[in-house]
């Protein structure tokens, strides 16, 4: 593995990561509303929740290209504004993989969420403690373990991240090209062995962060 | 100290609550079988939930009027309450849970000693265990003293003894009777024991699918049988 | 990720066999470059009614298309958008070296978005800071790119520019990035710029400078129909064919 692989395996590595954690507060509070609330509308959004999960990558990255591009209704904002291109830079890289892997953060929190008992939230409210305070102190280290590892799960999702990003990213030499990106254009060109060796890397991320979700959501019902 | 109840009404379910009475002994036994609406008249009083209308007035002041737009959210209401599984904190050793209300008690009275309340109640050497490790009797005391270090003006108590083998029961009715000399805290204390009422309770009311049927002293209302065992009269 | 590759090669799967699968006697399969999308599509017709043949097109860029024939995708005709990926396969023994013929020529220009206001009459201009981003088909295998990378290299301009190139899967992705104005510049075929309303051409590449595009046709060893093959090779050599290709803009290679 080179040097220009292995930047390609920490690019992607370090996006997923900026990714996930810039979806975590908005997923979290999300999925505790989910959890506890109701109000008219509640199955819309749980419907949008849910549609990056269901629709093919490469319509959601089309819809992003349109939302992000420079004359799109975000994209011309951050442009004119900031001077922010999003589309084929890294920014749209997290951008696809934030949406791509929302819907499973949301959805290990709100079930993680669910397992908490009520009961417990009304005794603290009882006992004279705020809505925040009871969400900090009661809820929220309750449903950690789940949160946690729907937030791998979304991580891992994020990693392996492809038909979006290669939409509304492309595919820039050192800038933009992710793992998986990386894999496809490789097998492109013929270069079959430099593909095998990052596929061999992917297995191993995807695998390990797969089995730590899984051990965390067994050992979540102790 | 009194709760008084105009006509709250509340559908939940199969259950159709209509209540119309006003609480104010030292400790007051809800009595009825399950399914009667005794857990939902506890909610009611604590603010956790909300009647499809009507009145609850604690010593005169409204905490829910259903027609006026008021309800008094159950963090400020200082009313204390131990449900039927308890609901200690699993994550937050026996001193954790017994302090959480504590520091932030909207109460007025004059403030619980904590020296004094785990010495009535002995849990003085599990403070730093954790739930789980607790015996069932254990469990049961630490709540007690969760809800009354918090000071409330009333303690909703949901089935202590339900959970509780004969023998544990003897031993935790005795705690019981002390906190009602020691803190002198009115209590409303659900049941379907009658022995329980008889031994503990000055005031019973009888609650039959949602309606109070029957409202008075305990000598009135429940008869001995034989020995040890009462009889609701009704 | 595993379960990325698993969906994408189900679909390559799905899509070869059910290819395979709608093949019926009188149906041609032709793997053509992105860039001769609307030529062939307007020759197709006119050839089906007079041959009785039914044409199936797969566009992409070159490169992929040659990974699909290697790979044994059921391709009639290949035209390619460069000699060296015909080279390849015609190594690899994959194509039938008697029918293979130089087709057709092509320009190089430069384009920029129909609103854009960006003075670009010369190469050199193409340097300066409003440009941040130029749209190439990917220089590391589709044609166009080839081509272009070879062109910025002739004129000295590709270490100055190579940090703005933005590589798309093929010609027409980068001519859409320019029209969507996702990218600043692009260097595509003349052929191109032609069908596009969206971008305007800044210059034209000129012959002695720009590289020399040549798209060659063959017919695909692995061809069940190779006759009907070789009668729409000799189709596109016709009359009729070129002055379709004529009418886009391509150059006949004699």
């Amino acid at each position: 593995m080179g040097a220009s692989e292995w930047q390609i395996v920490g690019f992607t590595f370090g996006m997923a990561l900026l990714a996930t954690a810039l979806i975590f507060p908005f997923g979290v509070v999300l999925a505790w509303f989910l959890a506890r609330k109701t109000w008219p509308g509640k199955s819309i959004v749980e419907t949008l929740v849910a549609l990056p999960l269901v629709m093919p990558p490469v319509a959601t990255g089309l819809i992003l290209l349109k939302v992000l591009g420079r004359r799109g209704p975000v994209g011309e904002f951050l442009y004119k504004h900031l001077d922010w291109d999003i589309v084929f830079t890294w920014r749209a890289v997290v951008a696809a993989m934030a949406v791509m892997s929302f819907p499973l953060l949301v959805r290990g929190s709100r079930i993680a969420f669910e397992a908490v008992s009520p009961r417990l939230e009304q005794v603290a409210t009882t006992l004279g403690a705020s809505p925040l305070r009871v969400f900090l102190t009661i809820t929220f280290p309750l449903a950690i373990r789940g949160i946690v590892a729907g937030s791998l799960l979304a991580f891992a999702r994020a990693l392996g991240e492809f038909g979006a990003t290669i939409l509304v990213a492309g595919n820039i030499p050192g800038k933009t090209t992710t793992l998986s990106v990386s894999i496809y254009s490789d097998i492109q060109l013929g270069h079959d062995s430099d593909a095998f060796r990052l596929l061999a890397v992917s297995v191993i991320l995807a695998f390990a962060a797969v089995w730590i979700s899984e051990w965390l959501f067994k050992r979540r019902t102790t | 100290m009194s709760i008084t109840f105009k006509d709250v009404r509340l559908r939940l379910g199969g259950l159709a609550l209509e209540l119309n009475l006003t609480l104010d002994q030292n400790i007051t036994a809800l009595f009825g079988p399950s399914g009667a609406g005794k857990t939902t008249v506890l909610e009611l009083v604590a603010g956790l939930r909300v009647p499809d209308s009507g009145v609850i007035e604690l010593d005169g002041a409204s905490l829910t009027d259903v027609a006026g737009g008021l309800f008094v959210p159950a963090r400020k209401r200082a009313i204390g309450y131990v449900p039927q599984d308890l609901a200690l904190f699993p994550h937050l050793s026996v001193r954790q849970n017994i302090d959480y209300g504590a520091k932030e008690s909207a109460s007025v009275r004059p403030k619980v000693s904590r020296e004094k309340l785990c010495q009535v109640l002995e849990i003085e050497p599990l403070q730093d265990r954790m739930p789980r490790s607790l015996s069932g009797g254990e469990k049961q005391r630490v709540a007690f003293a969760r809800a009354l270090l918090a000071s409330p003006l009333l303690l909703l108590l949901d089935e202590p003894l339900a959970s509780l083998d004969q023998s544990l029961k003897d031993r935790i009715l005795p705690y019981l009777e002390r906190i009602r000399e020691e803190f002198a805290i009115p209590i409303i204390y659900v049941t379907h024991s009658p022995a329980e009422v008889r031994t503990l309770c000055d005031d019973v009311a009888v609650l039959r699918e949602g309606k109070c049927v029957a409202h008075g002293e305990p000598q009135a209302l429940f008869i001995e049988t034989d020995e040890r065992v009462y009889r609701w009269k009704g | 990720m595993i379960s990325q590759l698993i969906k994408v090669s189900a679909c390559a799967i799905l899509a070869i066999v059910t290819s395979a699968a709608t093949l019926r006697a009188g149906e041609l399969q032709v793997f053509a470059a992105a860039s001769l999308t609307d030529a062939l599509k307007e020759i197709a017709p006119a050839y089906e009614d007079a041959s009785g043949n039914k044409l199936q097109f797969n566009f992409a860029g070159s490169n992929t298309l040659t990974r699909q024939i290697q790979e044994g995708a059921p391709a009639d005709i290949f035209i390619s958008a460069d000699e060296a990926k015909m080279d390849g396969l015609q190594k690899a023994g994959l194509v039938l070296e008697d029918s293979r013929r130089s087709l057709l020529s092509n320009t190089l220009v430069v384009v920029i978005g129909a609103n854009s206001t960006l003075k670009l009459d010369s190469p050199q201009e193409l340097t300066q800071p409003a440009i941040k981003r130029i749209a190439l088909a990917d220089p590391k295998g589709v044609p166009a790119g080839v081509y272009a990378q070879q062109y910025l290299e002739t004129v000295g301009l590709w270490d100055a520019l190579k940090d703005r190139v933005v590589p798309t899967e093929n010609v027409r992705a980068a001519l859409a990035a320019v029209e969507a104005g996702n990218a600043d510049a692009g260097i595509v075929y003349k052929t191109d710029a032609g069908i596009s309303m969206q971008v305007n051409i800044a210059y034209e590449v000129p012959a002695d400078k720009g590289p020399a595009i040549s798209c060659p046709v063959a017919v695909v060893k692995g061809s069940r129909d190779s006759a009907a093959a070789l009668a729409f090779l000799k189709y596109l050599q016709s009359e009729a064919a070129v002055t379709v290709f004529k009418k886009y803009g391509f150059g006949i290679h004699q």
